[in-house]
């Protein structure tokens, strides 16, 4: 009986070991494709939706492309960006190529709000047909929970303002040129520079100009600003565009040296202003970044995997003696 | 006695614009899988809806040989007051609507006015008036979005009934309204008297300034009316509304052969050419054309379009 039991234990063994392998072999692998991140697929198509055509996007643009070029390398998926920008800031034109983005089934869509409460209903299409969102250099609609990925919006201005400040010995009169008064980073940056100004007495805010994130505007706003002010001394800008208007306005008034500009961001028409001497420095968003993070973000959330609420890119400080 | 098809179709006027129309929905169907699908179809026709109510309004006017160049800026005030009314002045969408769409026709009426009073061009007049409602605008909301409309206007904006936009099924009534005005009414017959001759038409006893008015009247009541449906649709009266509602719906009428000169055309083919428009619009989108290339597509196809309906008319009417 013994010899008999002897003879089965081995038997049973191997029935045991061969039945385990086979319930792993068949059961894993269908759970390890379950799992997020699991599943291999042969292409991504990812859509990026800026405020406007404007040059600083197209270097979110470029870093996104960087983003493609890396997961292609790494995982031999073939990554597709379109890049789709509204030819006006403007919402409503904003909302509908990203409603018409939509129709294509992309595996996510990347976009710069122009005003979150004005976008919310075209992006709560989105995540109603289960495209992943992601917001990068704005505010997500509040009780929307997206990804974000920026910086400190009120940071980069007060880096500027502050300078700008002390540039001015903290005396003396400024201005600031907002960018799309509805966009809420640049709401939020003119906010904070007028936050800063307030905590020193000699110091006094004249004038606010709009310019919607157009050069032109810019110019032409700050060249009436600084007619009707002629002991301004320092501007602060809210967005990429305002401080390139207003170096030109400085130039074409003959102020270089008279007027102090702090800029934003990196534009190569920024940097150039700080190589001339007229912009004395410049705080900056890192655009790239941006563009590359919107992209690992959604490869990401396509693959089933959660992502941080928000993704902080953070800020350079750009002077002339960096661009030596 | 068997006509000519081809004669048939050239007693036709709308049918160049329509082929193109057919043509380019063909193309965009075979060149895109994403285009005919339910949720496209709504998106195009939902983006129609807006600025076909301002194309409608001002095809009203190119027939009389007029042109509103502040529609869309009317449009975007009187969202924005609709939205400041509701809002901060705590008056119900009930009260604050229709007193918005009053307003739209009153801006509309005061430009009908001038244009009779003064003798202007309107083209020049309605240039400053736009400045004049578009400054208005600005000092009202300082350049910021109002929040927080009343959630039951939404259904006017975002609402679907049978899976179609509320704003396009607005829309096609004003339409079928606007094409029986212009075509079954002693009033649209004079609107046609006026924009060929003004001076016959006067001898013939038209109450010439007093149907310019009314016209204009209308065409400021439909461009608040498109204000409110965005207002409604965005959930926040946004300043911006309307900047780009002054060319295309010009555009859309030019293509969908209504004259500049006055006279020539339907409301019907306006937003023939606005559907065109709209439809460029999208596949712009969906084929992922760069958006420094958008205009020069967009452009493109526009001039084919026309130049497809200025030839096939002209065949046409050889073969005929």
């Amino acid at each position: 009986m013994t010899s008999g039991m002897n003879g089965l234990v081995p038997a049973l063994r191997a029935i045991a070991a061969t039945t385990t392998a086979v319930v792993l072999a068949t059961a894993f692998p269908a759970f390890a494709q379950e799992e997020p991140g699991m599943e291999v697929k042969d292409s991504y198509r990812f859509v990026i939706i800026p405020k406007v055509v404007h040059p600083w996007f197209d270097q979110v643009n470029n870093g996104a492309m960087q983003a493609a070029q890396v997961i292609e390398a790494q995982t031999g998926s073939k990554v597709e960006i379109v890049y789709s920008a509204p030819q006006q800031a403007d919402v409503v034109q904003q909302n509908q190529i990203i409603e018409s983005s939509i129709a294509t089934r992309p595996d996510g869509i990347a976009v710069d709000l122009l005003d979150a409460s004005g976008n919310r209903a075209s992006l709560e299409e989105a995540v109603g047909q289960e495209i992943p969102v992601t917001i990068f250099d704005s505010v997500p609609p509040e009780g929307m929970e997206l990804t974000s990925i920026g910086n400190d919006f009120c940071e980069q201005a007060k880096l500027a303002s502050r300078r700008l400040v002390e540039l001015m010995e903290e005396s003396g009169q400024v201005a600031i040129m907002m960018g799309v008064p509805s966009a809420p980073n640049h709401a939020i940056r003119a906010q904070c520079h007028e936050e800063v100004f307030a905590e020193y007495p000699n110091i006094e805010l004249v004038a606010t100009g709009i310019d919607n994130d157009d050069i032109e505007t810019a110019q032409k706003q700050a060249a009436a600003i600084m007619q009707a002010n002629p002991d301004l001394k320092g501007w602060v800008a809210s967005d990429a565009a305002g401080p390139i208007g207003i170096g030109q306005a400085i130039q074409e008034a003959g102020k270089t040296g008279d007027v102090i500009l702090v800029g934003l961001d990196n534009l190569p028409e920024m940097l150039q202003l700080i190589r001339d001497g007229v912009a004395e420095s410049s705080s900056s968003t890192r655009p790239e970044m941006q563009g590359y993070w919107s992209i690992m973000a959604m490869w990401q959330q396509a693959m089933g995997i959660d992502t941080p609420k928000y993704i902080d890119t953070g800020i350079d400080f750009i002077t002339k003696e960096d661009l030596e | 006695m068997k006509r000519n098809p081809l004669a048939l179709i050239a007693a036709n006027p709308l049918m160049g614009v329509f082929i193109a129309l057919v043509i380019i929905f063909a193309i965009s169907i075979a060149a895109s899988p994403h285009f005919l699908t339910g949720y496209n179809m709504s998106v195009i026709a939902r983006a129609l809806a807006f600025v076909g109510l301002i194309t409608i309004g001002q095809a009203m006017l190119m027939i009389l040989g007029e042109l509103d160049l502040s529609l869309g800026v009317i449009g975007g005030l009187c969202g924005v007051v609709a939205g400041m009314a509701m809002t901060s002045g705590g008056l119900p969408p009930i009260v604050a609507i229709p007193a918005c769409l009053l307003l739209g026709a009153m801006l509309g009426a005061l430009n009908g006015l001038l244009v009779s009073i003064l003798k202007l061009h309107s083209l020049v007049l309605t240039i400053g008036t736009a400045g004049v409602f578009g400054g208005v605008n600005l000092v009202l909301t300082k350049g910021v979005a109002i929040t927080g409309m009343p959630p039951e206007i939404q259904f006017f904006g975002r609402g679907e009934v049978y899976g179609i936009p509320v704003p396009f099924i607005i829309m096609l009534v004003v339409l079928a309204i606007a094409v029986f005005i212009t075509a079954k009414t002693p009033f649209g017959r004079f609107m046609y008297a006026i924009g060929n001759n003004v001076a016959a038409a006067e001898m013939l006893g038209i109450k010439v300034n007093r149907i310019r008015v009314l016209v204009f009247t209308m065409a400021g009541l439909l461009a608040a009316l498109a204000g409110l449906l965005m207002v409604a649709r965005l959930g926040t009266a946004q300043p911006s509304i309307g900047e780009t509602w002054v060319l295309a719906p010009i555009a859309a009428s030019v293509i969908g052969g209504v004259a500049t000169t006055g006279g020539v055309g339907s409301p019907l083919g306006a937003i023939f050419g606005a559907s065109i428009i709209a439809i460029i619009e999208n596949i712009i989108v969906l084929f992922g054309v760069s958006p420094y290339w958008q205009g020069v597509v967009s452009g493109v196809i526009v001039v084919l379009a026309i130049s497809f309906d200025s030839a096939s008319r002209r065949l046409i009417r050889k073969e005929s």
